[in-house]
């Protein structure tokens, strides 16, 4: 009824043809479906939470280079002063900025040295009780630092004994049994009491192949000439305390610097910025790919006809129906189609595990495989539907006359 | 001129051998105007297909004009027909896309002749064929029978001395088969040998020498009265 | 007969506009996003200094305990302490060293006439200038009793020149850093290098510090590390002097190692160096293994072109495949239509390779249009690249060679695309096509 063994000799004579056809949709369906899921990785990324209110934070760094004024006593001025701007919900300062591509990351061990012990690697905020707040992260076990648990230090000696920890930390560190209240240890034998455990509370680098989520809060300052300052305000008041805050912290103190004065969602773009590149590169390809490869089987499928305009004409005066035509020409696609899509499929899996092999890309999902190749198969049958209906209007009586 | 000596050629399929040409000789000499008819099938444009060079043969000699044609290859027979042969074809065979100053141009340029000689050529041939003042047109503004001439301008451009002409007027009405088979006369009486293929038994006459091919033989005879007797008598 | 046959190819272009348009569309649009992510991967991979990348080498020093691990391939790491940084630089050997490092200073002029700024410093010895070719405006290096006495001398960038001097001769002149005067002993000539090649660990492709200072000055100023600091050893870092005498790795360092010979010697110089330390009782290793690459080398270790650049430039080169096999199908369909035509030619004398070469220079004439408007779609994907990425800003353009790469890829795929086709064409049998129309 498809005339499939006909139409498969027909194909058999115009091997190159049908080969190249076969060639594009198979490539096609590899590249789509492999480009297609690592778009959705990046997408999946993009859309993480961070735990952070990032439309209320923002950021900037102080670069103090006058002597005259201790540095610690200076900053606790400041935040009392930026508290009291209004629209200002909390601000503290802190050794690392989240989401930023810049901090500090550690090892910690579950047993003090030198026992042997586990650890888990977690990057560590260095700051206040105001913390909480500003970050505005959620606490769900636990309490928040008192102020006599911070410590103004910069040597080991006084470091602080507690800490809050991410609850992927916890999870991490504790897998069996609560966490809250336990010690771990850093610097080998220093332990640190868990107080409190937050939800999501995203490291500096939420991209990096160390869990992004294994996060500690240590209660302690150590201000230096180079000091990160995080403010959170009211959404709407972002921008215009942003604005004044270069003045504001120069009318308090003026032997220093204000710079990179940042939003938290624009230091997230920043961050990202490469993962968005490289997913708006990737939508374009895939995007073009499937035009050409759609246009080719369009003037391949218009070519093809016009070609055989004659046979055509003489298809139906021998009594073809206009609906047969259209029918061979898509059974013809379709034959071709299929065997493109089998090696296709088969490609996009081994390019898949190819790309996982060398790059931190995650194994290919073969549902993506399939979707492709469906959607593949679908549009190559649009491609020909237009052409072969134009077949289907050739007149019989072209049959008749010499050309 | 053309020397063939028991040519054959066979064309070879999955199935079967068709023997196209069997122990086909025939010399032409130089000067002469020769018509070959024969029944559909026979192995006359498979002749003319061989005598032009188009088509290899199985075995045989062929010696045009003095070169032995069995030992060439593709490159020096292309250009041994570029230099020695003008063809002529039923369906014209113009190149849509030029016009009549380029189609005529084409076989020159293979020659490598420069510009100014081949401009000299083209506009004495097109002039010959009376389509001077039409170079600029191109082949589908024309009838058949102009285009025809066209075709035949542009075998002359080469200053063959061997016209080879597949049904020249097959697709033709009579008064312009008459045209051309004038332009034809004229053109052998210029000193063109021409070895003309054709199914029409009235232009074949007017021919000074006839030749009949019949399941790729040959019967040849000089046109005198009752020649169609003796070729059946031949055949026989 | 050359211009004849483009003749007969534009001619061939107008006769099916439709699908010569689309030919050159495939090709136009498979050089554009092929050019688009090569240029991003030629410069990012772009020798930066060709000249001499095989002489500048970078050591490293397997400092750690044995059974730690790093995370480099082999395990060493990228950078040194400062004990190993100073000893190397003491050494007799090779003539031209430095080490090297990122902070940054508020700078300013003591006076309210210009706002202090922020600006990052590169510490290095005065052979860095002369190793990397830094060219001079004003003045030149401090000298050698400079750098031993740790004078606060400084070089600064014309950019910097330009804001605090008007971009006069500030040789001589006083700046401050922080709190610290420093006498400007030379302005070096804007610094066009896109990679960061000396300094890959925060980011490749930033730009180069505005401002050098003796590394004399490192102890003496206690400047801190802008860049990465990386411990593995339990150690108490309470001082700056703590972190001078401990096993923390924030440092780099450059050698010029002109021959083959002096590398040779150079290697055999840390070897037994390591040996000393180990005496001292430093590199608690069985085997001691260092890391001596050039240039080149060094950016390949450090993985300067990024992974996702990589998978671009594979999936580009794919998606040109594709357009290939599309423009080869189209092309086998239009030049068999043109069968009978080739016949005529065939028969009037034409050889084989003339008509082949006539199709040859007809689908050349494709590539060489769609490579010249593909090179036109590259510059819009860069523009994109360039706006959605600032840090791509020095990358994302076409230099010279990728100008010229463009139309030989297109001409090439052209080419491969055209073979075929061109081939089948030229060995039809003319006779078959002559008989009727």
């Amino acid at each position: 009824m498809f005339e499939i063994k006909p139409i498969f000799n027909a194909l058999c004579r115009s091997k190159v043809g049908a080969i190249l056809l076969l060639l594009q949709i198979a490539i096609t369906t590899a590249v789509v479906s492999n480009a297609s899921f690592i778009i959705y990785d990046h997408v999946q990324y993009l859309n993480k939470e961070t735990g952070f209110p990032q439309d209320e934070l923002f950021r900037f760094t102080v670069l103090t280079f006058g002597k005259d004024r201790e540095l610690s006593q200076q900053f606790e001025l400041d935040e009392a002063m930026l508290r009291n701007i209004p629209g200002v919900i909390n601000a503290v300062t802190t050794n690392a900025v989240p989401l930023s591509g810049s901090g500090s990351s550690s090892s910690f061990r579950l047993k003090p040295s030198p026992e042997e012990s586990e650890s888990v690697n977690a990057a560590y905020y260095f700051a206040d009780e105001h913390a909480l707040e500003t970050f505005g992260v959620k606490l769900i076990e636990g309490r928040n630092f008192l102020p006599e648990d911070v410590r103004i230090t910069n040597t080991i000696e006084n470091a602080p004994n507690v800490a809050i920890v991410s609850k992927a930390f916890a999870e991490a560190m504790f897998p069996d049994e609560p966490a809250l209240g336990k010690n771990f240890y850093y610097f080998g034998d220093k332990p640190l009491k868990i107080i409190g455990i937050v939800d999501t509370m995203l490291s500096p680098w939420p991209r990096s192949s160390r869990p992004p989520e294994n996060t500690i809060l240590v209660p302690m300052i150590n201000p230096g000439m180079y000091q990160h300052i995080m403010v959170r305000t009211q959404a709407g008041e972002r921008a215009a305390i942003m604005r004044q805050m270069e003045d504001v912290m120069l009318d308090a103190y003026n032997k220093r610097v204000i710079i990179n004065i940042e939003a938290l969602d624009q230091v997230k773009q920043d961050y990202d910025a490469s993962d968005v590149l490289m997913m708006r590169m990737l939508i374009v390809i895939i995007l073009v790919l499937v035009s050409v490869t759609a246009l080719g089987i369009f003037g391949l499928t218009q070519f093809n006809i016009s070609k055989r305009t004659k046979q055509i004409g003489t298809r139906r005066a021998l009594g073809a129906r206009k609906s047969d035509i259209i029918r061979y020409f898509l059974v013809e696609n379709a034959m071709v189609c299929l065997g493109g899509l089998f090696i296709g499929s088969i490609s996009a899996v081994l390019l898949g595990t190819q790309l996982m092999q060398w790059y931190s890309i995650p194994a290919l999902d073969n549902s993506y495989v399939a979707v492709t190749a469906l959607a593949v198969f679908a549009m190559t049958m649009l491609a020909v539907v237009v052409p072969a209906k134009r077949a289907a209007n050739i007149s019989p009586s072209i049959a008749t006359r010499t050309v | 001129m053309l020397k063939m000596q028991k040519i054959n050629k066979v064309y070879q399929t999955e199935m079967v051998q068709t023997h196209a040409l069997r122990d086909f000789s025939l010399e032409v000499n130089e000067g002469e105007f020769i018509a070959v008819t024969g029944p559909s099938g026979s192995g006359k444009t498979t002749f003319l297909n061989i005598a032009g060079m188009l088509e290899t043969f199985t075995d045989g000699e062929y010696e045009l004009d003095g070169v032995r044609v069995g030992g060439l290859n593709d490159n020096q027979r292309a250009d041994l027909r570029n230099q020695k042969i003008g063809f002529i074809f039923q369906g014209f065979n113009l190149i849509p896309d030029l016009n009549l100053y380029e189609n005529v141009e084409v076989p020159l340029r293979y020659r490598g002749i420069k510009t100014a000689e081949r401009k000299r050529r083209i506009e004495r041939c097109l002039e010959q064929v009376g389509l001077g003042s039409r170079a600029k047109h191109l082949p589908q503004q024309l009838s058949g029978g102009q285009q025809q001439r066209v075709a035949i301008a542009r075998a002359l451009a080469g200053e063959p001395r061997f016209l080879l002409a597949d049904e020249p007027t097959g697709n033709l009405d009579s008064l312009m088969a008459r045209q051309v088979m004038e332009l034809l006369e004229q053109i052998n009486r210029d000193g063109a040998t021409i070895v003309m293929v054709t199914h029409d038994p009235e232009l074949a006459r007017r021919a000074p020498r006839n030749i009949q091919i019949v399941d790729g033989q040959m019967a040849d005879f000089t046109l005198y009265q009752g020649a169609a007797e003796h070729a059946v008598a031949m055949e026989a | 007969m050359f211009a004849h046959y483009i003749d007969l190819g534009w001619r061939s272009f107008k006769r099916t506009p439709l699908i010569s348009i689309l030919m050159v569309l495939a090709i136009a649009v498979g050089i554009g996003i092929t050019m688009t992510s090569l240029s991003v991967y030629h410069m990012m991979a772009m020798d930066p200094i060709p000249h001499k990348s095989d002489k500048l080498h970078h050591p490293q020093l397997n400092t750690l305990d044995d059974g730690r691990n790093w995370n480099t391939p082999d395990d060493l790491p990228y950078q040194l302490t400062y004990q190993d940084v100073q000893n190397l630089a003491n050494a007799p050997v090779p003539a031209l060293k430095t080490p090297s490092f990122r902070t940054g200073f508020s700078v300013h002029m003591n006076s309210p006439d210009v706002k202090p700024f922020v600006e990052s410093a590169r510490v290095v010895n005065r052979d860095f200038f002369d190793m990397f070719e830094l060219q001079f405006i004003y003045g030149g290096p401090w000298s050698q009793t400079e750098q031993r006495d740790a004078s606060p001398v400084v070089i600064i960038s014309s950019e910097v020149n330009e804001r605090l001097f008007a971009g006069q001769n500030s040789v001589g002149k006083q700046i401050y850093l922080d709190d610290t005067s420093y006498r400007v002993s030379g302005v070096i000539a804007n610094w066009d290098i896109h990679t960061k090649y000396y300094d890959l660990n925060n980011g490749a492709f930033n730009d180069p510090e505005n401002l050098f200072i003796p590394f004399s000055l490192t102890a003496v100023k206690e400047l801190a590390s802008w860049g990465n600091n990386n411990g593995w050893k339990r150690e108490n870092i309470d001082t700056f002097q703590d972190k001078l005498n401990s096993e923390e790795l924030w440092l780099q360092f450059w050698v010029q190692l002109n021959t083959a010979e002096e590398k040779q010697e150079y290697g055999e110089f840390l070897m037994a160096y390591m040996q000393d330390q180990k005496a001292k009782g430093r590199f608690n290793r069985e085997n001691l293994e260092f890391g001596l690459r050039n240039v080149v080398e060094w950016m390949e270790y450090n993985e300067v072109v990024s992974e996702d650049n990589r998978v671009l430039v594979g999936i580009s080169f794919m998606f040109l495949i594709v357009c290939v096999a599309n423009i080869l199908g189209l092309l086998l369909a239009k030049f068999l239509r043109r069968a009978p035509e080739v016949g005529v030619r065939r028969a009037l004398g034409a050889s084989k390779r003339q008509v082949f070469y006539q199709h040859i220079v007809e689908v050349s004439m494709l590539g060489l249009l769609g490579g010249l408007i593909g090179i036109g779609i590259a510059q819009l994907g860069l523009w994109g690249i360039r706006t959605t990425y600032g840090y791509y800003s020095d990358l994302a353009t076409m230099d010279i060679t990728m100008y010229l790469a463009a139309p030989t890829i297109a001409l090439l795929a052209s080419f491969i695309a055209g073979l075929y086709p061109a081939w089948l064409v030229c060995r039809t049998t003319p006779a078959i096509y002559l008989k009727s129309q």
